[in-house]
């Protein structure tokens, strides 16, 4: 049985594993704009970005869209994760199909269609001058509003996904007893439903915040020059300015705030619903 | 049993003989084979229309692109400094970036005596570790509907009546940020002062964009009317309808040069340098300058009159060059990124 795992571990081993021991060994080395690295074992690079206001701001405007992101995906993918999942027959492929269906198209692909729409002379602002409820174009693209509706449209399908798996294995006699006992629509969603597909919503809230942490085409492209997210300033430190043992460093922290937020973000919703 | 010995003895004979003459024949292929890192798109259609199909295949050579922006082709570069085998042959950057791999010691000197075309280079490009394959000259764009009196040097781009109405490429941080030093009264060897000017440029709410095509759609709309661009992405906009003049800046024009170079690790540098050899060719550059509006850097290459009245660069202009200080924007590329970023983006 050992062997069966071998093959994959092997590969996270390879893949995984060793490129993030080696980019957190240059996390600890030094910047030098004439040799690139130097090779050090300091705490000076996270130290800097840790007390450095600029990026404790992209580390807050990165949580902030993270939240509301999987916030909303939850809030609006609850529902239509819970008609999917009480669905049969034919019906039921296709609407797994459709909600699958925005995977099958790239991140940028969908934000430039993003642009086409938001854009000061795109199709919301024409129609609004056409209907002459504008004179001037109104500021939607580059706003962070532009970015939290890109993520969504990315995160959602795995929100709805994994909350619809989890709910179809909850009985449907369940819902139906509390109903005979005389329990509302809402009261039913709230006692019943939702405790039940709790490790559903951990699960989902999880992947969604994670994915959400670390976007970086929707920001970019929908936030603009002035729009800052982690993963895009990553970025910058390794490509832009050639920084990589800062770059590594900002790689570190962000991982460690996710897996942080989402260790603790799970525990505190089931300790919470367990009672 | 014998017979079926036989004849799977010959049938791995055989197919050992097939395999070894299919390997033969792909290093053969690889041999005739140059890996070019350069842009996609328009570049890279053009690249292959102009210099792969025409010239570099006429060799025999196989040309492959692999395509990216400049910086992550630049990181690349670096991240593969200590392979002794690299995955590029030719390395297309702007001459600011290939100064950065240089001194990085990531480049041949260039042998010139393999290169038939070099010669013809216009002294003034010539560089050790690379050709010039293309250049043009920074301007200032403007929307002569909007902007009347034409702009006359970078500081009109500070005057309140432009308030809101000048853009800028994100990607051309470094170069906004020598413009401010020289508004500033600074130098190209001195961007201490950019610094306020680009705070009291930000106050008169100036605005960036992420890419040059953004920003292109903000000059069609009118969303803003002036900016600092190359005079070839000028020509471009034009021909694509978008109401633009240049204006060469009194301070002078910054010369901005995409050059060709071989990697020390380039696994086959002589078909490397058959076609920086190629790209040098009088044709090829006449080919770039009609469609994106680059000044050839060969000597030989001639354009119509019309069109070099659009693009080039005049004696008198090349004479006013102000060149960029490329060691000096290389210790200071991460201080004018931060900058650029926290403060002026901010």
């Amino acid at each position: 049985m050992p062997a069966l795992i071998l093959p994959a571990t092997l590969l996270v081993l390879l893949m995984m594993v060793a490129p993030m021991v080696l980019l957190f060994r240059y996390s600890l080395n030094l910047y030098s704009p004439t040799e690139l690295m130097i090779e050090a074992f300091t705490a000076r690079n996270y130290l800097s970005a840790v007390t450095d206001s600029y990026y404790r701001e992209v580390m807050g405007t990165t949580l902030q869209v993270a939240f509301f992101s999987t916030l909303i995906a939850l809030t609006a993918g609850f529902p239509a994760a819970y008609a999917l999942a009480r669905m049969r027959g034919r019906w039921k492929a296709w609407l797994t199909l459709l909600t699958v269906f925005p995977l099958m198209v790239g991140n940028v692909v969908r934000a430039a269609g993003w642009m086409t729409l938001l854009g000061n002379t795109g199709v919301v602002n024409a129609g609004l001058r056409a209907t002459g409820l504008l004179s001037g174009p109104v500021q939607l693209m580059y706003t962070p509003g532009a970015v939290v509706a890109g993520i969504v449209t990315v995160v959602l399908p795995y929100m709805i996904l994994t909350l619809s798996s989890v709910i179809e294995g909850i009985p449907r006699n369940v819902e139906e007893a509390a109903q005979n006992m005389g329990a509302r629509p809402f009261t039913v969603f709230r006692r019943i439903i939702f405790p039940l597909a709790l490790p559903g919503v951990v699960a989902g809230s999880a992947l969604v915040f994670i994915l959400c942490m670390n976007a970086y085409a929707t920001p970019v492209l929908l936030g603009g020059a002035q729009f800052k997210m982690m993963a895009p300033a990553v970025y910058d430190q390794f490509v832009r300015t050639t920084n990589w043992p800062f770059g590594a460093a900002l790689a570190f922290i962000l991982l460690a705030v996710t897996l942080g937020l989402t260790v603790a973000g799970s525990a505190l919703l089931q300790r919470r619903y367990r009672r | 049993m014998s017979d079926t010995g036989s004849m799977r003895r010959r049938t791995f004979l055989g197919a050992a003989g097939l395999g070894a003459a299919a390997l033969a024949s792909r290093r053969a292929v690889a041999a005739e084979r140059v890996v070019v890192g350069t842009w996609g798109g328009d570049y890279g259609d053009l690249l292959a229309k102009n210099v792969d199909e025409p010239i570099a295949g006429k060799l025999g050579l196989e040309v492959l692109h692999q395509t990216a922006d400049a910086s992550p082709r630049k990181a690349k570069l670096i991240a593969e400094r200590a392979a002794r085998r690299g995955t590029l042959d030719v390395a297309l950057l702007s001459d600011v970036d290939m100064y950065e791999v240089s001194r990085h010691g990531l480049l041949d000197t260039l042998d010139m005596g393999r290169i038939a075309n070099a010669p013809h280079i216009v002294a003034s490009l010539a560089r050790p570790y690379a050709i010039p394959q293309i250049y043009s000259g920074q301007v200032i764009l403007y929307n002569p509907d909007k902007v009347n009196p034409a702009p006359r040097s970078y500081a009109d781009l500070w005057d309140p009546k432009y308030r809101g109405r000048v853009g800028f490429s994100d990607l051309l941080y470094s170069q906004i940020t020598s413009v401010a030093a020289l508004v500033g009264g600074g130098s190209m060897s001195d961007y201490g002062p950019a610094k306020k000017a680009l705070l009291d440029l930000k106050a008169l709410g100036a605005k960036v964009y992420p890419s040059n095509e953004t920003l292109a759609v903000a000059l069609k709309g009118e969303e803003v009317w002036l900016t600092v661009m190359w005079l070839a992405r000028g020509y471009q906009w034009r021909r694509s309808g978008i109401n633009l003049r240049h204006a060469e800046p009194a301070e002078g024009v910054t010369p901005i040069l995409y050059q060709g170079a071989i990697p020390k690790n380039a696994q086959n540098k002589a078909q490397a340098y058959a076609y920086l050899n190629a790209m040098l060719d009088p044709r090829a550059q006449a080919g770039f300058a009609a469609r994106m509006g680059y000044v050839p850097t060969v000597t030989n290459a001639t354009l119509p009159d019309d069109l070099a009245a659009q693009i080039a660069l005049t004696p008198e202009q090349q004479a006013r060059f102000r060149l960029p200080d490329y060691e000096y924007v290389a210790q200071h590329a991460a201080e004018i990124f931060d900058f650029w970023n926290r403060q002026f983006k901010a």
